[in-house]
């Protein structure tokens, strides 16, 4: 009995199919009611696909049931209810996956930041840089270093901005004093703000700065010139580390920019 | 300052100072100790083991006058050159 039913839902169905216009669904059930009465047979295979595309729309104005299984076969029933079940599973878990990538996207910034930091790639800040260090560093006296001073000015600033010594011999836990000269030439008192930078890129991990003269604005009036200093220390730390070996000459590179309202120079931190 | 863009590779990540910047001596209050010590470091050949002790003073100075906020020497590394206490000599 299962099987003749299932036989005359094939034929209904693969009527239907051709003409699938959801939008009028009772011409589609006259369409399908011809079918029936000119007997043709057709193939089966479709069944369940054609189902699904939903071209089997009845018109009703009594509100549908939530579920409504669309065969009254009791085996295929149960199959709907099953395919209806996984659908739901699979679906759950593709909405998790779609939230989940989000929410890893969000948490990937400080997620990110904190591997920094604590693996100290990109020469980030590392953490646990107190002056107590500098109190009880120890130089380590047979790690020469040459560290040469180069001056930039941005081209349109003025000053005439250039290093007083060319280079300087330190050792690693000594701290070292150098200075900078500016002189603004023109008539008009000129504000400047600088920013550094530390070649070999990895040295430039130990290269601290007490005090320096960057990252704030500095005015120069008119036809003055300023020294100006770097106070900074090689952390002895350098000696043991193994990529440093090969490295003897750091370069500790200045360059000046006119500051502007509201422009405003890339500032290290995260604030 | 790092303008290779370069996303790939690690860029140079400039750190503030730590205890910020000097403010500028406008008035070239402490001009002669740096004179001294750059006098010292052509001397010396750049060495700036040997000139340890002018450059303590110039921060002295800097101290003294309000250009540069006051701390103990040792916090500045240079606690053994305290008491008059020098390593090496530089006065010959």
């Amino acid at each position: 009995m299962g099987g003749l039913w299932r036989t005359g839902w094939r034929r209904v169905a693969f009527c239907g199919w051709p003409w699938n216009h959801p939008g009028n669904p009772s011409r589609a059930a006259e369409r399908v009611e011809s079918c029936l009465r000119s007997g043709r047979s057709g193939t089966g295979g479709a069944e369940r696909e054609l189902r699904r595309l939903g071209t089997w729309r009845r018109p009703s104005l009594a509100v549908q049931p939530p579920r409504r299984p669309k065969s009254t076969n009791p085996f295929t029933r149960a199959q709907e209810e099953d395919w209806r079940r996984r659908n739901k599973t699979v679906l759950t878990y593709v909405a998790a996956a779609a939230v989940g990538m989000l929410g890893a996207s969000y948490a990937a910034v400080p997620l990110y930041r904190l591997y920094c930091q604590t693996t100290g790639l990109g020469g980030s800040a590392v953490a646990g840089h107190a002056s107590d260090q500098i109190e009880n560093m120890v130089p380590v006296k047979d790690r020469i270093i040459k560290v040469t001073f180069n001056a930039d000015v941005h081209a349109s600033l003025q000053w005439n901005f250039r290093p007083q010594q060319t280079e300087i011999y330190v050792v690693p836990g000594e701290t070292a004093l150098a200075f900078y000269k500016a002189k603004n030439p023109t008539d008009k008192p000129v504000i400047g703000i600088s920013t550094y930078n530390v070649v070999p890129f990895e040295a430039g991990q130990y290269f601290n700065k007490i005090q320096c003269f960057c990252f704030e604005e500095q005015r120069l009036n008119p036809q003055e010139e300023v020294d100006m200093p770097v106070f900074f220390y090689i952390d002895p730390e350098f000696a043991e580390d193994p990529r440093m070996v090969n490295v003897d000459l750091i370069t500790l590179s200045y360059t000046f920019f006119e500051a502007k309202e509201g422009h405003k120079l890339p500032v290290p931190g995260y604030n | 300052m790092s303008t290779a863009m370069n996303f790939g590779s690690k860029s140079f990540q400039p750190r503030p100072p730590d205890k910020g910047s000097f403010p500028l001596d406008h008035f070239g209050e402490c001009k002669s100790f740096k004179e001294k010590f750059m006098k010292c470091l052509r001397d010396n050949n750049f060495e700036n083991a040997l000139c340890r002790n002018e450059s303590k003073e110039y921060l002295e100075c800097r101290m003294e006058r309000q250009l540069m906020a006051r701390e103990p020497l040792e916090k500045l590394g240079f606690g053994d050159l305290i008491d008059g206490r020098s390593e090496i000599k530089t006065e010959p």
